[in-house]
């Protein structure tokens, strides 16, 4: 399943490239900090520190960049259990017993356990890629663009009908984010909405508009607070007690199992991701549980379950997106213009071509993973302090750094005044509830649908029915039906789980107040 | 506003929203077909035109709320962490015009003003709007965001960054 003789080139890039491995602290150090600050998403680091990764070499900028990812994975969970709050969408699972331990003074085991279920299904996850990639790079081969126009068709519409509570307006947002993509001069030649602007002959530039629509346009929205979250006073933290919860993770075998399919599925499927792969994954075990009446009171299995899927999904959206170039969601589409920022465009041809990259890519991200074990402990003594920060000192600096990256990354004022209505755009959209990362992925994918379709209308000469000589692109669309089906299901459990786990949290805080205010008698 | 026996509320702003994304995609359309009919030009554009703007037809009757569905559904979106929680307060909604504002005058007066100039401008004036009034604090930190932000980037990046102090 591995081809030996790539996967020996990979671990001679691994070796000499030891200077890139410096970037993995500061990149989990950079994620975790914040994913663990409630309002700052995965997607907004990533952005920030996305123009800083141009100046470094390839591999390092993809160590650095996934580094991020790996650490804002647990990072989320700290607030989650602390207070909870999640830190990311991602974490939402995770509050439901990791607060209600912290509730009962076991918010250090509480912490080891959700730290060792993200390093060990985080490794479990870039394993299971790592022996996938080979068969996988055979299957992309084949692959033409009528069948890369299906899988991109595939992954908008997904991300538009599940990335907002309206599917209309996630269809919006995608179609508005594909003709935003194809603004500039197409592959035939024809040069459309440039406004007479030479600068927009080449296209929007993605990265300003990416880091305007992540990023600004949630820190606009942030001036209204004093804090960017009213934290609870910190909690004292014990060494021992987190690595009992570590120790107890491995109690727990079939809920790590279980956590890490679901995970893996999920991420792999674009515009799901984990922040529905941990309620999915924690709805299961609970439902499987023999003492499911206890989830929800402090069971450590519904943080295991809910953490192990959150870590593993990052597996199986790299793999789409190392195979196919589609990514999942904001944190893989900034991966994927960190690609394209080194003129290097992951899909068919990169896994084909660049077989040990991909491989040393996937070793690095194991070895992130078991960083993550020391770093992660390192980062809960301090995490209580971090999350109390004045927005005052917060929105100033981050918005000037956001501005001075899109400059770094195009040169000229072109960047920042792409940032700033960008930033415009995604504040209202994010106001009434469309989804940003649809049309981010669309400004990223629209120049490459274009073509691909193109060329698929060029080889079919206009005929429909060319489809059915194409096996290949008939399977596609049976998966994309089957996929949309499984995700439509998944995302009504989703909403059942959801709704019975805010019943059931509503009734233990009732009982909780009643137990309270209860006069005692004698 | 009344239409026949039940009392609508209008969002104005989502409406003016999805207008104005109807209005570029109407303009893209046409300016697209205004350079060629060809369908090597069109293949595309065209059709995800139409279907954005069929999609905005779908959505302007969600800018009108019968008056008491609206009522019935609001304690349900307070349940939910991720429910899109922006203020809708007026103070609150003027900070952020301000601040994006604030950051709309910086990015155009970069190249006028110079860098270190602008960027200290900012950054004290969004101080100001999310709240700080000392004086000291303001200069100071301030100051530290342009001196960092701007010596940090020149070690960075390559091209050259128009200053007027620094």
């Amino acid at each position: 399943m591995i081809d030996v003789s790539a996967f020996n080139d990979a671990l001679g890039i691994m070796f000499t490239s030891v200077g890139s491995w410096g970037w993995i602290v500061p990149g989990l150090i950079v994620g975790l900090v914040f994913s663990a600050i409630p309002g700052i998403s995965i997607t907004m680091a990533m952005a920030i520190v996305l123009p800083m990764s141009l100046y470094m070499d390839f591999f390092s900028a993809i160590v650095f960049l996934t580094s991020v990812y790996t650490g804002a994975g647990f990072g989320g969970s700290v607030p989650a259990i602390l207070m909870n709050i999640p830190g990311s969408p991602s974490s939402f699972a995770t509050t439901f017993d990791g607060y209600a331990m912290s509730q009962k003074g076991e918010h250090n085991e509480a912490l080891g356990y959700a730290l060792f279920a993200s390093t060990l299904c985080g490794i479990a996850g870039y394993v299971l890629l790592l022996l996938v990639i080979e068969p996988l790079a055979d299957i992309v081969l084949r692959i033409g663009p009528v069948e890369m126009f299906a899988v991109a068709i595939w992954g908008m519409m997904l991300l538009g009908s599940l990335g907002s509570t309206y599917i209309s307006r996630g269809l919006l947002a995608a179609a508005l984010g594909i003709l935003l993509g194809t603004v500039g001069m197409n592959t035939a030649g024809f040069t459309r909405g440039t406004l007479g602007l030479p600068v927009l002959l080449d296209g929007i530039a993605p990265i300003p508009a990416m880091i305007g629509l992540l990023a600004a346009s949630q820190l606009l929205s942030l001036a209204s607070r004093d804090y960017i979250i009213e934290a609870e006073g910190s909690r004292e933290v014990s060494l021992r007690k987190i690595l009992k919860g570590c120790w107890g993770t491995l109690k727990y075998p079939g809920v790590l199992l279980r956590g890490s399919i679901i995970g893996i599925i999920i991420g792999a499927v674009p515009g799901v991701g984990s922040s529905i792969g941990n309620l999915i994954a924690y709805a299961e075990t609970k439902r499987t549980a023999k003492d499911s009446a206890t989830f929800g009171k402090g069971n450590p299995k519904g943080v295991i379950a809910a953490e192990s899927a959150v870590a593993s999904g990052e597996g199986g959206s790299m793999a789409t997106m190392l195979a196919l170039g589609i990514p999942g969601g904001g944190a893989t589409a900034i991966l994927i213009a960190a690609f394209m920022m080194h003129n290097i465009v992951p899909g068919p041809s990169f896994i084909e071509t660049q077989k040990p990259m991909v491989y040393a890519i996937i070793l690095n991200n194991i070895v992130q993973a078991v960083v993550l074990l020391a770093v992660g402990i390192g980062f809960i003594y301090v995490a209580s302090n971090i999350m109390k920060v004045r927005t005052r000192y917060v929105l100033p600096a981050i918005l000037v750094i956001a501005t001075l990256g899109t400059f770094a990354v195009t040169g000229e004022a072109a960047g920042p005044i792409t940032l700033f209505v960008f930033a415009l755009l995604g504040y209202a959209l994010n106001r009434y509830q469309y989804p940003v990362s649809a049309v981010v992925v669309g400004i990223l994918l629209g120049r490459m649908l274009e073509t691909e379709f193109l060329r698929s209308y060029q080889l079919s000469g206009g005929n429909p029915l060319y489809i059915l000589e194409r096996p290949g692109a008939m399977a596609i669309f049976a998966v994309m039906f089957a996929s949309l089906a499984m995700t439509a299901w998944g995302k009504r459990k989703q909403n059942r789980a959801e709704a019975a786990e805010a019943l059931a949290m509503r009734q233990i805080q009732e009982e909780t107040r009643a137990a309270h205010t209860t006069p005692s008698k004698g | 506003m009344r239409i026949g026996r039940h009392s609508y509320a209008i969002d104005y702003g989502h409406l003016a929203l999805i207008t104005f994304i109807a209005a570029l995609v109407f303009w893209y359309l046409l300016d697209a077909r205004s350079v060629s009919l060809s369908v090597n030009n069109l293949l595309l554009v065209q059709p995800v035109a139409i279907f954005a703007l069929a999609m905005y037809l779908f959505i302007v009757p969600q800018c009108f709320h019968k008056l008491e569905a609206r009522e019935a559904a609001k304690p349900t979106s307070e349940n939910d962490p991720f429910a899109v929680s922006l203020s809708t307060d007026r103070a609150d909604v003027i900070r952020m015009a301000a601040l994006g504002v604030s950051l709309g005058l910086m990015v155009f007066l970069l190249d006028v003003i110079g860098f270190d100039i602008a960027i200290f401008l900012f950054a004290a004036a969004a101080m100001a709007i999310c709240g700080e009034r000392r004086p000291l604090h303001l200069l100071f930190f301030s100051l530290a965001v342009t001196l960092v932000t701007i010596y940090g980037f020149r070690a960075l990046i390559s091209y050259p960054m128009h200053t007027t102090l620094l």
